[in-house]
């Protein structure tokens, strides 16, 4: 850790340079001293770098225009339905899953250098499935509260504020796309869950059911989920109606109360702040993970220790731990370890 | 030349169950317009009338009379512009017109000289359809016409000449010339006339009274003066080791066209349907089986489909749609059935049960017989393929045709036993 106050506490530490430490500022792209490009947020948009991939089954390049292998005819993924991206300090993997017909999850991910230190910057969404343009709607959340987050962390601002003036942003981003004329269903609507990660803090936001958990490395400091789903599951429990399998297992158990979308005018997220007791990883995921393994300790177990090295490596074990319990619904899953270690490179990139 | 616009619908359930690999659809080609639109003034098209001109077609008088004013009929539907000629056929054969054994470009005064040399047509002579043939395929292959077909007629069996004959023959012009057949009266074998007219694909009926020819042979000549299209291919596409169970022609009548593929590429082979004309539609029924089931939740592409037209120029392609699978294990998906697969699956079957019945018939075999007629009596009373209930009525007493209870007529008409065999084919579409 560096020198300068910790964030979010009144002292405003500038943005410096990953790359030469020289300041920056909050909304530049690129150091304007050495030219290195400020890691920018890396969205799940179905835009990966690269050409064309190669069929994951046969191992053939050709690929057809309508995204079938020439050769083994499977269909290849693309777009939307698997996407990785690595920025070192967090990583994160959103897919399909088996058994819907396209990604509907989104995530937005980002880091800053800023002189009390690195921070993260995470947003996972999840459109709501009865709503018009889901996958739509939990992109443009995800893209507009990440942006508006990096912006505060890098302009030293308060993060407990930062968090619903993100949620703001992702609000007014869904209720712009509209709901297209003659489509049925509620407006465009998602869940959201940010995570600020500093040095010092996380700073957790949320709306719905996707979640924010700890999944802590060192004996005796417990694993345990920050977030309190707004679900009709979670009301019957608190209402002490039903356990919380049976209120999960129940057929309106999934429906979310609080939603980012056009037709719930104050949102009101929720935001809390966590200080970690001591090494771990922040774990953000959509239902498709929680649903196979709601328990904090049990997914620490499945995480660590390689999310606190390989944080992208863990993403995945804990991706293709819901893709083979079944994959009934869109799995995304985003980790960054504690503490967060000043990376001199950080790694991007997107598959 | 200005063509129709094709369409390629593909219809099929694509939910599989685990470990499922069969992957059935039924592809509908349509082409646009109606069938009755003007010609297309570029394509060139030669057609050729073979008249059966045996001894045979002496007994009655009356049908070398029938025959003869039936070419002259189809003659007269000859557009201005169409190169023909006309065979009179017996143990071997003879171009009559034009009298060179060319082609002549159709106009009035052609029309004339061709309807007199069919007026002085004289039975006399046997039956060789190869030879026939071998004349045809001269003629044509002597001009570059694009869209190319005959009417072939004739009354009796192929006597005069080896089965192995008449095989060499057709081969040699399987691709060169489409061929409709016609069997008039009930002395000729429908299944030789079938043999042509699936390679050459055409079709083949039967004109048990040969009053009816001149209606029959006009509607031919009509309908092939509507084709604009010649050398039309499914070109089917299937994935690496997958195999192709059958590829048939299903609307409007049951074609296999299995057995007829060409390959044109790594996975991809050729099905000839021939020539298109305006307002045509025809239905396939594909079957694909691939190598290896995918995971649940996982998309494969089975097949595309597209629709090429083919020419020594090159391969365009006029239409295509997509098989696909996805595996799944809700079985309220992979269990339904599409109701055109279901529809067609039925169709094929019963033109399968009518051949079996008549043939077990013949043999003597009248508990098979009784079967598979029956069979067939349910089948086209249950898909409402009305044409076929009634010529299977003249064959077998309906006593409940829900299902399929028959007793064998005793007495049955030659012409009714052929009529429901070269008609067993046709099919009816499913209600949409």
């Amino acid at each position: 850790m560096t020198a300068g106050g910790p964030a979010g506490t009144g002292a405003r530490p500038a943005a410096v340079c990953f790359a030469c430490g020289e300041p920056v500022g909050a909304a530049d792209s690129f150091c304007e001293a050495c030219g290195a490009e400020l890691a920018p947020l890396s969205v799940s948009d179905g835009r990966g770098a690269g050409g064309p991939p190669g069929c994951e089954s046969c191992s053939s390049s050709r690929i057809s225009a309508d995204g079938y292998c020439e050769s083994c005819g499977r269909k290849v993924r693309s777009g939307r339905d698997h996407q990785e991206a690595d920025l070192g300090l967090v990583a994160g993997v959103t897919d399909r899953g088996l058994r819907h017909q396209r990604n509907e999850d989104a995530m937005a991910l980002g880091t800053a250098s800023t002189t009390a230190g690195p921070a993260v910057v995470a947003v996972v969404c999840d459109g709501v499935s009865s709503s018009a343009r889901p996958d739509e709607a939990s992109l443009a959340a995800a893209q507009a509260a990440a942006g508006v987050l990096l912006a505060e962390v890098r302009a030293g601002r308060d993060l407990l504020a930062a968090a619903p003036a993100a949620v703001s942003a992702a609000a007014a981003a869904v209720a712009g796309l509209g709901r297209p004329a003659g489509l049925l269903g509620d407006p465009p609507s998602s869940t959201f869950v940010s995570a600020v990660l500093t040095s010092e803090a996380a700073i957790v936001c949320w709306l719905g059911d996707s979640r924010a958990y700890w999944l802590a490395a060192g004996p005796g400091s417990a694993a345990q989920q920050l977030t309190r789903d707004d679900s009709v599951a979670e009301e019957l429990v608190a209402a002490g109606l039903l356990s919380e399998a049976d209120a999960l297992a129940s057929a309106q158990g999934h429906v979310v109360t609080r939603w980012i979308g056009a037709d719930l005018a104050n949102p009101e997220p929720h935001v809390m702040r966590f200080e970690p007791p001591g090494p771990g990883a922040l774990l953000l995921c959509s239902d498709g993970l929680w649903n196979y393994q709601p328990t904090a300790a049990k997914l620490a177990d499945l995480a660590l220790p390689a999310a606190l090295t390989d944080p992208l490596g863990a993403a995945r074990t804990l991706t293709s731990f819901a893709i083979d319990a079944g994959g009934m619904d869109n799995v995304t899953v985003v980790l960054a370890p504690f503490p967060v270690s000043a990376d001199p490179m950080p790694r991007r990139g997107q598959q | 030349m200005s063509e129709p616009g094709f369409t390629v619908d593909i219809y099929q359930n694509e939910y599989l169950a685990e470990g499922g690999r069969d992957v059935n659809a039924v592809v509908t080609v349509a082409t646009a317009g109606t069938a009755s639109a003007a010609p297309a003034p570029g394509a060139s098209s030669a057609e050729i009338i073979i008249v059966d001109c045996s001894g045979s077609m002496n007994a009655p008088p009356s049908k070398m009379a029938e025959a003869r004013a039936a070419t002259a009929a189809a003659v007269d539907v000859i557009r201005d512009g169409v190169a023909f000629a006309v065979i009179a056929g017996t143990h071997q054969a003879t171009a009559i017109f034009p009298p060179d054994g060319g082609l002549a470009v159709a106009d009035e005064q052609t029309r004339e000289s061709a309807k007199r040399a069919v007026a002085g047509l004289r039975p006399g002579g046997g039956t060789a359809i190869g030879q026939w043939l071998w004349l045809a395929h001269r003629i044509f292959t002597s001009h570059p016409a694009q869209l190319r077909h005959a009417i072939l007629l004739t009354d009796g069996k192929d006597e005069h000449e080896s089965p192995e004959d008449l095989g060499t023959a057709i081969s040699l012009c399987e691709g060169v010339f489409s061929c409709d057949c016609r069997g008039v009266g009930t002395d000729w074998e429908v299944a030789e006339l079938r043999r042509i007219s699936t390679a050459l694909l055409g079709s083949v009926d039967i004109v048990p009274d040969p009053a009816g020819l001149a209606a029959d042979f006009s509607d031919m000549m009509a309908a092939a003066m509507g084709k604009q299209v010649a050398d039309v291919a499914l070109r089917v596409w299937t994935p690496q080791h997958a195999s192709i169970q059958f590829v048939k022609q299903v609307a409007p009548a049951v074609e296999d066209l299995t057995g007829r593929r060409a390959d044109a590429g790594p996975q991809v082979g050729d099905y000839p349907t021939g020539a298109w004309g305006t307002g045509e539609s025809r239905d396939y029924h594909l079957g694909v089986q691939v190598a290896a089931a995918g995971a649940v939740g996982q998309e494969m592409l089975a097949a595309r489909v597209s629709l090429v037209a083919t020419s020594p120029a090159g391969a365009e392609v006029l239409g295509q749609g997509l098989v696909k699978a996805i595996w799944t294990d809700e079985e309220a998906l992979s269990t339904r059935i599409d109701q055109h697969v279901a529809h067609y699956t039925g169709q094929e079957e019963l033109a399968q049960v009518i051949q079996e019945g008549l043939e077990a018939r013949k043999q003597g075999d009248e508990e098979t017989a009784t079967a598979k007629l029956g069979r067939a009596v349910a089948l086209a009373h249950q898909s409402g393929n009305e044409d076929t209930a009634k010529l299977l009525a003249k064959v077998v007493d309906v006593v409940d045709a829900a299902t399929g209870t028959v007793s064998l007529k005793k007495k049955v008409d030659d012409a009714d036993e052929m009529a429901l065999d070269t008609r067993s084919v046709k099919t009816v579409r499913t209600k949409r």
